[in-house]
């Protein structure tokens, strides 16, 4: 597939489809849709792409769109949707189902401040309300990114030793409807890079058997101890399905996080989703000068790479995280896991949270500045700032 | 890196002329980024969109704050806020008809570009009929401020899919491209403009690549205390580049409608099931919707533009119904002095005088036979057109006060005696003057005049028993006779006629149904002679016992004549023999002028008998040839209208149609067709034509055939072309809600009509249009 320039609902709706496709000589693919803004591109591409065997179903809401999903998964297809915000938050009770039944369906989400008051553009509390159900969850700074991360999540997800959903976020507008240079794989390469989806559980009608039926709390239980105990796996997985990634198509999609001067940095900016570019130029331009800065990109947020996250510290004496959500009554959800990551571990390391971009507040060069600014004066870290609006 | 920012107008493709920029630079190899800035703007409100292009990756993500050329692309949006943050020496291209000269004032710090896009776009049709998109004209007039070659721009198109009429006006765009006159002078010596202009010039001033400062903005109002505050208020028709308004075309119906009726009015008025007001309509051009109703071809089904979708609606039946169920009472105006003599009551005569009596003139008509109706009662048989019916419409015109004085013929003496009686006489004597043919017999009884037959019939005073009869002729009379000698008792009725069945004048509905009641057909068949059974001798006349044979000669379509129709030529050696006991000519008929001084020509309108003090008209077929009721109607409509101006000095209508011109902007006097109509916004239905004697029953009666439509629910299938109907989907659709009806008048509230053009692509019988601002 040459390199074109799309969007990033493009982009993602392009790998959903591809991925969808590579099952056609197994069970096939299915999906629910529903759409909203920012998604509605990916859903209208996928009902356009001429499939072999996969079934694109419309549905009157994004509760059904989950349910059409959980129901193909269920009967051994390559399953996948797509959503974003308010249409999130009605998708929930569904998109808990998917986690608990270990089905590896894959959503392409599209970060929109949750409403009200309504607001259409970025912001991660929408995928971050999930982050406490079963799913692995992704966060893209490109188009190209998008691209790649949605293979990958198909392959992580699949994988025996995984067998959990997974999705991938961009951000609205600022990716979602942003032109750029993008390689689209060709059916090709997602044949070779994605094995038929062989799921050990899936329903037959020659094997009757219920799901999720009543169970006591030993076993329930014990359940949520094996979706544990897989979720470790990912980080692992993730590594040899990246491996496979650059082997099929030439370039590496990255790793659960991605870094610039963590070597010998004192001074770390933590950054998610499209921040990350714009944090990138800044940090990189502050190295030139001789400054001990670096970054950490943070691709993958569940499961946490904990260990990953504080080796690349090792050098540091702060970090300063980018926030582009509010948790209430707290701060900034990616701030309270890096924390904890820290917990008794690193006292001495100063961590301070920045609320940057909420609600698509546009995150620019001079805002990082700003961030890096404050974070190398501090003696102490307190309550999360408030970027870009009078205290 | 380049960045551009772009001021448009939602809808004006913005963000796609982005995309183009920046994929002719991604084509070249470069990192690229075309973007928009949304919100909950729609059609209309002004938009942002961006692009980046570099050598290097792109490595930010936010929007453009400080850009290296800016484009307009409507020019009403030019003003100081559109170039925040532009860079000294960046380019201004603007969409507009000015020159670069008219705005460098007030852009003293960068240089302006200028082209007409939206002409360019217009003329290629780009865009919807209600908007014309202008990005890709500007896209090729870009590529010179930007220092692109054109073909860079063209790659970017064909790239992106965009061929053809594109491809066109950004070649159109990038030639008609206005610059100042400074650069255009050095022009002759260097290559037009370099993109990097922008960048040295902003370099001189020092001002390369200043990122916006951060900033803090204070925070908004509290929730409680109604964050968002009061509604913005803003008038958002001041976005608006188009403006919708109303306007009205002729109905193809209406057009072609001889008799001038109004033929939308009177369906919109069944289509509401208000049978009282449709026959108020159609009495306001003709007193005889009943009988149309029966009788007339109907051209308006014809012209009908429902054909293009599922058929023609039944307006004959339509316009019957009315006249049968509706009821409207005529109301003269002030009586007038003047008196007004009409020869003739025949459609045009009757008419004329129906007109003249509602004006208030003094009208009396004179009728040569004892029966009032001429061609309509002595000419039509009773089986398409009852005498009860034509009764009641002729009592209607004489209830205004009309005064008749039957079995008065007027000879060409009493004519000018007429008019130093009269104020006006109009003469309405139709085509008296039979055409006959030489068959080498002498006078015969087995040979009729078909509307001498009719006549007799009529009276119940000729049976054909057991006949073979044969009709010469293809018009409506010809029909009449052959269905009405059925009616009588004949043997066999057998029609022969010198051309094809589509040269047949007469009403395509009754060969049909001529057809079906068993009458034969011999087409392009001339009559040579006539003679009597086992008789040789070329003059004898004697019927003897064993009736006549006819020998008839076959013929051939040969070259066109004048008129239109192919001329039938004989083919030698192709006589054959029919057997024939009686023989009825309805070859046409022509008018007879004897009435009139030695010399005289009629024509429709003309003053005849100038010499006297009283204008003497000649009206109906007598000065049209025309034939047909509904032409004869409006006719002596036409007379009427013109004799009231005459003689009162009043200005009257005599527009050919009676379109009811409602409250619009723009009028149009042409015929709306089918193309300019949106058909695919209509339920195909099939059209009703109302139920009819048995066939069984109808060979041996003379009772009406056709029973007509038993309710007027056919109407609502008419498509109401060119004419608002008040059917109100533009009120529906109107996203900004700013269309209302008030009564029935349409009104847009511009204040807050942002031009969209949805109200146009919605209505289906395209009487709302866009005009640019």
């Amino acid at each position: 597939m040459p390199v074109e320039v799309v969007t990033g609902n493009h982009a993602a709706g392009h790998a959903l489809s591809v991925a969808a496709e590579a099952n056609r000589d197994a069970r096939g693919a299915a999906c629910g849709i529903y759409p909203i803004t920012p998604q509605t591109e990916i859903v209208e591409y996928v009902a356009k792409y001429p499939f072999t065997k996969c079934r694109v179903v419309p549905v009157e809401s994004e509760h059904s769109a989950m349910g059409v999903s959980i129901g193909a998964s269920l009967a051994g297809a390559r399953a996948f949707t797509a959503s974003s915000s308010n249409g999130l938050a009605y998708m929930v009770e569904n998109i808990m189902v998917a986690g608990f039944y270990r089905l590896p369906i894959v959503m392409a989400a599209v970060n929109r401040t949750l409403g009200p008051p309504w607001n259409i553009w970025a912001d991660h509390g929408d995928t971050l309300m999930l982050r406490d159900f079963p799913w692995i969850q992704f966060y893209c700074e490109s188009n190209q990114e998008i691209m790649d991360t949605t293979l990958l999540a198909f392959r992580i997800a699949e994988d025996h030793r995984i067998l959990l959903p997974a999705l991938v976020a961009l951000d609205a507008f600022i990716l979602s409807h942003t032109q750029g240079e993008t390689d689209l794989a060709d059916q090709g390469q997602a044949d070779r890079y994605l094995p038929h989806l062989d799921l050990p559980h899936r329903m037959r009608h020659d094997d009757p058997k219920t799901l999720g039926g009543l169970m006591w709390p030993d076993v329930a239980a014990s359940l949520r101890l094996e979706i544990d105990e897989a979720m470790l796996r990912v980080p692992a997985v993730f590594e040899e399905a990246r491996a496979e990634f650059v082997e099929v198509f030439g370039r590496d999609p990255g790793g659960a996080l991605q870094t610039l001067g963590t070597e010998d940095a004192e001074t770390i900016l933590v950054a998610i989703g499209s921040i990350a570019t714009t944090t990138h130029e800044v940090v990189q331009a502050r190295r030139a000068a001789g400054e001990k800065v670096g970054l950490i990109k943070l691709k993958m947020f569940r499961p946490f790479p904990e260990e990953a996250f504080r080796d690349a510290c090792r050098t540091a004496s702060r970090v300063g995280v980018l926030d582009r959500n509010y948790a209430a009554g707290m701060g900034g959800v990616f701030w309270q896991d890096i924390r904890a990551a820290f917990q008794s571990t690193r006292n001495d390391l100063l961590i301070q949270d920045y609320l940057t971009g909420l609600c698509g507040g546009d995150v620019t060069p001079a805002m990082i500045d700003e961030v890096l600014s404050d974070l190398m004066a501090r003696e102490r870290a307190e309550r999360p700032v408030w970027m870009g609006i009078a205290a | 890196m380049v960045e551009i920012r772009i001021h448009g107008r939602g809808g004006q493709g913005g963000v796609t002329l982005a995309k183009i920029i920046a994929t002719s630079r991604f084509l070249l190899g470069q990192s690229v980024q075309a973007f928009g800035l949304y919100a909950a703007e729609r059609s209309g409100a002004p938009i942002q969109a961006f692009c980046r292009y570099d050598d290097d990756p792109i490595a930010n993500r936010n929007l453009i704050y400080s850009p290296d050329h800016i484009i307009v692309l409507d020019p009403t949006l030019v003003g100081p806020a559109i170039t925040g943050g532009l860079k000294p020496g960046g380019w201004i291209l603007i969409n507009t008809t000015k020159a670069p000269q008219e705005m460098a004032e007030q852009f003293p710090d960068n240089p302006i570009a200028t082209v007409d896009a939206t002409a360019i776009a217009r003329a290629n049709k780009l865009g919807t009929r209600s908007v014309p998109i202008v990005n890709t004209a500007l896209a090729g007039a870009s590529a010179r401020m930007l220092g692109f070659e054109l073909s860079e721009i063209h790659d970017a198109l064909e790239h992106l899919g965009f061929v053809g009429p594109n491809i066109v006006a950004a070649s159109q765009a990038h030639e008609a491209l206005r610059l100042p006159e400074a650069v255009e002078d050095e022009a002759a010596e260097v290559p037009v403009v370099e993109g990097v202009l922008a960048e040295e010039t902003a370099e001189a001033a020092g001002a390369v690549e200043t990122p916006a400062p951060y900033t803090v903005v204070p925070r908004g109002p509290s929730f409680l205390e109604g964050a968002g505050g009061d509604l913005p208020g803003i008038e958002t028709g001041q976005w608006a580049t188009e403006q919708p308004h109303r306007q009205q075309y002729v109905p193809p119906c209406n057009h072609v409608c001889p008799a001038g009726n109004d033929v939308q009015g009177f369906l919109h008025a069944l289509a509401h099931d208000d049978p009282d007001r449709a026959l108020e309509i159609l009495l306001e051009s003709s007193p005889f919707p009943a009988v149309c109703g029966r009788v007339c071809p109907a051209p308006c089904m014809a012209s009908c533009n429902r054909i293009d979708l599922d058929g023609a609606v039944n307006v004959r039946q339509l316009e019957r119904y009315a006249g049968d169920n509706g009821n409207a009472s005529l109301t003269p105006m002030e009586p007038r002095d003047e008196r007004v003599g009409v020869v003739g009551s025949g459609p045009a005569g009757l008419t004329a005088a129906y007109h003249l009596a509602r004006y208030g003139y003094r009208v009396t008509v004179y009728e040569s036979t004892a029966d009032l109706g001429g061609l309509l009662r002595s000419g039509i048989p009773r089986f398409r057109l009852p005498e009860d019916v034509l009764d009641e419409e002729i009592g209607r015109i004489l209830s205004l006060g009309v005064e008749v004085e039957t079995e008065h013929p007027i000879d060409r003496r009493e004519l000018m005696d007429m008019a130093g009686r009269h104020d006006a006489v109009l003469v309405a004597t139709g085509l008296q003057e039979l055409r006959g043919l030489r068959l080498g017999i002498g006078d015969t009884p087995a040979v009729d005049q078909g509307i001498d037959f009719l006549d007799l019939a009529r009276r119940g005073q000729v049976r054909v028993d057991g006949e073979d009869v044969v009709v010469v002729g293809g018009g409506n009379t010809a029909m009449d006779a052959a269905r009405s000698s059925l009616r009588l008792g004949a043997n066999s009725v057998r029609v022969v006629y010198r051309r094809t069945r589509d040269e047949m004048p007469a009403i395509a509905e009754e060969i049909d149904e001529a057809l079906e009641e068993g009458v034969q057909l011999d087409y392009l068949t001339q009559p040579i002679t006539l003679q009597p059974n086992g008789s040789t001798a070329q003059e004898s006349s004697d019927p003897g016992d064993g009736g006549y044979r006819l020998t008839g000669r076959r013929m051939e379509l040969g070259e066109p004549v004048e008129a239109g129709r192919r001329r039938p030529v004989e083919i030698p050696g192709s006589d054959f023999e029919l057997t024939c006991s009686r023989l009825i000519l309805a070859l046409g008929q022509s008018p007879d002028l004897s009435v009139f001084p030695e010399g005289t020509e009629v024509r429709e309108g003309d003053e005849l008998l100038g010499l006297l003090e009283t204008p003497v008209f000649a009206i109906g077929d007598l000065a049209t040839n025309d034939g047909t009721v509904a032409g004869a109607i409006g006719s002596g409509r036409r007379s009427a209208l013109h004799i009231h101006g005459a003689l009162s000095g009043e200005r009257t209508e005599t527009t050919e149609h009676a379109t009811a011109r409602r409250d619009v902007d723009v009028w149009h006097d042409e015929v709306i067709r089918s193309d300019a109509m949106r058909l695919h916004l209509f339920e195909r239905q099939a059209g009703q034509e109302g139920t009819s004697l048995p066939m069984a029953t109808r060979q041996s009666t003379f009772d009406e055939i056709h029973m007509g439509l038993t309710d007027p629910s056919e109407a609502k299938r008419c498509l109401s072309c060119g004419v608002c109907n008040e059917c109100d989907l533009c009120v529906t659709y109107c996203p900004e809600g700013v269309l209302k009806r008030v009564g029935h008048r349409l009104e847009f509230d511009y204040a807050y009509c942002k031009g969209c053009g949805i109200c146009v692509t919605e209505c289906p019988r395209n009487v709302i249009f866009m005009s640019h601002l």
